[in-house]
């Protein structure tokens, strides 16, 4: 193996951080700032450079470390390269020339976090470039600096302890258990360790918070929706995906079948994956749409690791379905989020333009035919044979269910983003220009089914054609009859007002928990516990001033000047020291 | 005599001759006395050094001087002893440096660093002891010279948290007095001895008396490690002057506490038959866990940054005594490595507290808003060590964390892992607002001044110290597979001294 991967891998990791880093200084040369959208670049000569995985042994970082690909990861780094590439190529466009430095050094460090942890091949390099991720992200959530912006940073940060804290827990039990730092090393071991619940629950807990797993998910209809549209796509496009591969690193998948687990994992999952449009729906804001839809497809991946979980002589097969199903979903996601942010900035009569090229990516999320979309839910659904009845039964039936929710909160992003709506955003003045990272990002997308479709077992059969088009055009023809009369506009819009909720949905209850928690932490660091510790020192010293020492003393004197007394005292004290001395 | 045996005599006797020697040095001849303190300072650090060398390829260093028979003033410099002196000279040196700044044009400067050498000679002889008699002897000693320290500013406040260290510190010391006295009686020697302690030999009739020993032993060591209910002291006590509270916070007086629990733990009584036999570490552990939750708890409620700094303390040194207590060798190693990462951490926090008050006047985290701007390598220093507390990677604390952790599964005591992650939280709680009111929010219109204007954010000798202490912490943590790392160190501990 030559030395140019390596130094390659190193880099991707290296060159964003020391771009973040030197753009976080007060002062910092120019030429910093003309370098920083290019932060990617390594990471993408990386993943298409054609070599054998690579393994780096670096043993004096933290505890010993590995660096390396191998298959789980290459899709993730094909993934993270080309989206963090067109998104800090469209950022150098699209954000205002004085705020750029700042924006930048976020981004450049949230991308070295994430290229190291899709790197990671050991839990404390995992849980190190996880943690510089989730933490540089947040001055990506506060970029714009609005009242909301700081409110989905708060609600965001406190998750991302609460995860960080998971993992940690997560990582050590398994650590413990496995007696190894290597994941690869610890997953066969560890579906025979005592410990294996806790391991499964806290990784569920702290990947998921990440994941926007149903009933985690509370902060991301906040915070992917407020950063800038670049940072947007990655944070919805790729670092949710960063909590999944966390769970394929960890989980002991294709080792040992788990079905109580893996039936939590799919029911989750499901629920998710219409719970989600169906709050979606009822949005004011194209980009929380996008967020909920971004909540609704991490649940059918959710579901796959169930699936895995549940069978794991299938999970070669279910884990080609299931990245195929994570690039696809990151790039069209990544695209969307893109555009609805280009459209935002173009003037009226490019708008036009931005919204048709919005059809494909989604098109393409929704899972219509010759797109990347089928292509990934087709593989998904052949895996699904693979189960007992009682379970194939559900998914072949709730998959294509998922992919009629899909188009209709799709469709509904459409027609909200759509020229002839009064409701769309308003033409800018200045608009930006000519956008050919997004017109890159397109094009991948629509070449993925062509390029994938040879390396993957993906066979093209009209049955596979006409299973895609039908959700889609049940849905179609579904959005097409209300928008066609006006009446049945406004009843819809008046079911969905009312189903109303505000983004974020479960947060107002958690909201109240933590207040309620933090109430009484409250009570009790400033208010129980000081006062009951004053209220023993009171007490002790109490004791010491109600005794009258003095006047016992003064007693005792008194006594002892009788000289018989005190004689006899004398020869006791010299009896009972004998006695001792004795013995 | 060899060198051997000189050494430890000297690394003892250098920074209390300069202590004399400063007391002696008129009050204007600054140059004099920041030189002496300097070279003194980078002498005993390179001495240090060299002893950590040679202990590493498995020499001892041992110096015996007889007072009266049997009790013997007797030093002997091995693994562990190295941990904690080489954290102190190290520290030493910065602080030192950080006070020339900090008190520079203030008034009582030589009897400010007269007692502050006396403060790290005291320190030097508690890390070298290898008697409980000589143990004693030296905490004792750093108990009365960190007094005037504390009460250096001689306003009322100082006076009387100084009166509080003193009940506290002479009570405990009184505590560990009759505990030492009782358990010569019953042994007839207090030599450490490292492998299996000194108590065993007893037999099972004296059980009774080695658990009220040791109770009355860790009483008294537990009021300068600031176990709960004996902590009080340590917040009062952060009214000394900033070098001061690093010192005492970071190294000498909460150290010197912990420190005499591992001996005692370890070469006094055997850990394991601590453990086992008399059953006396269960406890010690939760104590030491309800005062990690405790002096969290506290701290989030406190708007003083150095009084909050102070609760963070009595939590984060509670961490060694638990890794102590959990008496496993993956926890001990947990514990020992974070003798040295609070140290380097809390540290650097107080030494950024006292350049926010030196420079800026700014003592309340309310009054913390936008200082980022302001100070930025200060703050960069601070969030790092802040961060650390937390137990974020790569920062040292979270190597302390996970050893602790899988210390803690080792010896089936999972009840661990709870406080650990409740501690993260808490930690988080209280720190995080500070690193978002510094680093997010917008400044006040304008700073106050309070020393003449430089062009950096404050004086060099006020900014290297805490720069470079964040600095130590990042690589203790990032290299900690390294060797010399503390970490290492910690490991070469267990297994040459404690668990052959």
């Amino acid at each position: 193996m030559n030395i140019l991967l390596p130094t390659l891998l190193i880099a991707a990791v290296a060159w964003p951080l020391l771009l973040g880093l030197i753009l976080s200084l007060p002062r910092r040369p120019g030429i910093v700032l003309r370098l920083a959208p290019w932060g990617a670049l390594p990471a993408l000569l990386a993943v298409i450079f054609p070599s054998p995985d690579p393994l780096i042994e670096v043993p004096w970082l933290l505890l010993g470390s590995l660096w390396g690909l191998d298959p789980v990861s290459r899709p993730f780094l094909l993934l993270a390269g080309l989206l963090w590439g067109i998104s800090g190529w469209h950022a150098s466009t699209s954000i205002s020339a004085s705020r750029q430095a700042h924006f930048f050094s976020w981004f450049n460090l949230a991308l070295a976090g994430n290229i190291g942890l899709i790197l990671a091949q050991d839990m404390l390099n995992f849980y190190l470039f996880f943690t510089l991720m989730s933490l540089a992200s947040y001055g990506l959530i506060i970029h714009t600096r609005t009242a909301e912006a700081w409110r989905a940073g708060t609600r965001y940060i406190i998750l991302v302890m609460l995860g960080e804290a998971a993992i940690f827990a997560a990582l050590l039990l398994a650590a413990a258990a496995a007696g190894t730092l290597s994941f690869e090393h610890a997953r066969p071991v560890l579906g025979h360790s005592v410990w294996l619940d806790m391991i499964l629950l806290t990784a569920w807990l702290g990947f998921g918070i990440k994941a926007g797993v149903l009933g985690l998910h509370v902060w991301l209809p906040l915070a992917h929706p407020v950063a800038p549209a670049p940072a947007s796509a990655v944070l919805s496009g790729v670092m949710i995906k960063a909590g999944l591969l966390g769970w394929l690193r960890l989980l002991p998948l294709g080792e040992t079948m788990l079905p109580a687990w893996g039936a939590f994992w799919i029911i989750l999952g499901l629920t998710a994956a219409f719970y989600a449009v169906v709050i979606g729906l009822t949005q004011r804001d194209a980009k929380t749409l996008l967020a909920y839809s971004s909540i609704s497809q991490m649940g059918i991946l959710t579901a796959t690791i169930g699936l895995g979980l549940l069978t794991p002589h299938a999970w070669p097969a279910i884990l080609s379905a299931l990245l195929i199903y994570v690039l696809h979903h990151g790039l069209a996601k990544g695209a969307l989020f893109l555009g609805a942010g280009i459209l935002h900035q173009s003037d009226t009569r490019s708008q036009k333009w931005v919204w048709m090229g919005l059809w494909l990516p989604a098109l393409a999320l929704a899972g219509a035919p010759f797109t990347s979309g089928m292509l990934a839910k087709t593989l998904l659904k052949q895996q699904t044979l693979q189960l007992p009845e009682y379970w194939a039964m559900p998914w072949q039936v709730l998959l294509p269910a998922s992919a009629i929710a899909t188009t209709l909160l799709l469709g509904r992003f459409l027609l909200m983003t759509a020229p002839h709506n009064p409701a769309r955003p308003p033409g800018n003045p200045a608009p930006i220009g000519w956008q050919w990272p997004w017109c890159i990002l397109l094009a991948s997308i629509a070449a993925f089914p062509l390029g994938m479709g040879r390396i993957s077992p993906f066979h093209w059969t009209g049955r596979a054609l006409l299973d895609s088009l039908l959700p889609v055009l049940a849905a179609a023809l579904s959005v097409l009859y209300i928008s066609r009369s006006q009446s049945r506009l406004q009843q819809t819009a008046k079911v969905l007002n009312t189903l109303h909720l505000p983004p974020g949905d479960m947060l107002t209850v958690y909201e109240q928990a933590v207040m309620y928690i933090l109430a009484g932490c409250r009570r009790l660091g400033r208010d129980d516990l000081p006062r009951w510790l004053d209220a023993s020192r009171q007490k002790f010293l109490a004791l010491r001033t109600s005794l009258d020492w003095q006047k016992i003393g003064t007693k005792l004197e008194t006594w002892l000047a009788w000289w018989p007394l005190a004689l006899t005292g004398f020869i006791l004290l010299g009896l009972i020291l004998a006695n001792a001395s004795l013995r | 005599m060899s060198m051997q045996s000189w050494l430890p005599l000297l690394i003892l006797a250098g920074p209390l001759t300069l202590g004399l020697i400063i007391f002696m040095l008129p009050e204007n001849s600054v140059r004099t006395r920041t030189t002496l303190n300097l070279l003194a300072a980078l002498i005993k650090l390179g001495m240090v050094g060299w002893m950590i060398w040679h202990v590493y390829r498995g020499q001892h260093f041992e110096s015996r001087i007889v007072l009266m028979s049997d009790f013997d003033l007797a030093m002997q410099v091995g693994p562990l002893s190295v941990l904690f002196l080489g954290l102190s000279s190290v520290l030493w040196l910065a602080t030192t440096i950080y006070a020339v700044g900090y008190l520079e044009g203030s008034p009582h400067r030589s009897r400010f660093f007269g007692f502050f050498s006396l403060c790290v000679a005291a320190t030097a002889g508690v890390a070298m002891a290898s008697n409980l008699f000589t143990f004693l002897l030296f905490y004792e000693l750093l108990t009365l010279a960190t007094y005037p320290l504390i009460v250096h500013r001689g306003t009322d406040i100082a006076r009387r948290a100084g009166q509080t260290y003193l009940v506290y510190t002479i009570g405990g010391g009184t505590l560990l007095l009759a505990g030492t006295v009782w358990l010569y009686t019953l042994t007839g020697t207090l030599e450490f001895a490292p492998q299996g302690g000194f108590v065993r030999t007893l037999g099972q009739a004296h059980h009774a008396d080695l658990t009220a020993i040791f109770m009355l032993l860790i009483v008294g060591l537990g009021v300068k490690a600031a176990l709960v209910p004996l902590h009080s002291w340590l917040p009062q006590a952060m009214v000394a002057p900033a070098p001061v509270s690093a010192l005492l916070h970071a190294v000498a007086v909460v150290k010197a506490g912990v420190f005499g629990i591992v001996r005692v733990l370890y070469d006094v009584f055997d850990i394991e038959f601590a453990a086992q036999e008399l059953g006396v570490t269960t406890p010690l552990a939760i104590i030491a866990a309800v005062t990690i939750l405790y002096g969290s708890l506290r701290a989030l409620f406190q708007d003083d940054l150095k009084r909050r700094l102070a609760f963070s303390t009595v939590s984060q040194v509670s961490y060694i005594t638990l890794g102590i207590a959990l008496a496993g060798p993956l926890a001990a190693i947990g514990g020992l490595v974070h003798l040295v990462h609070q140290g380097l951490m809390k540290i650097t926090l107080f030494f950024c507290a006292g350049n926010l008050a030196e420079t800026l006047g700014i003592h309340k985290i309310s009054e913390m808003k936008g200082v980022g701007q302001r100070m930025p390598f200060t703050m960069a220093a601070f969030t790092l060590a802040a961060l650390g507390m937390i137990g974020m990677p790569p920062i040292a604390g979270f190597i302390s964390k996970w050893y602790l952790g899988l210390g803690a599964l080792q010896m089936e005591q999972n009840w661990v892992i709870w406080i650990l992650i409740a501690s993260t939280l808490l930690n988080a709680a209280y720190f995080l607002p500070i690193i978002y009111a510094v680093w997010f929010c917008d400044p006040p219109a304008s700073w106050p001044v309070m020393r003449k204007p430089t062009h950096q954010e404050t004086t060099w000798a006020l900014l290297l110290p805490p720069v470079a202490t964040a600095l130590l912490s990042l690589t203790a943590g990032m290299l900690a597979a390294l060797s010399f790392s503390p970490l290492e160190w910690a490991l070469f501990i267990i297994h040459s001294q404690f668990w052959r």
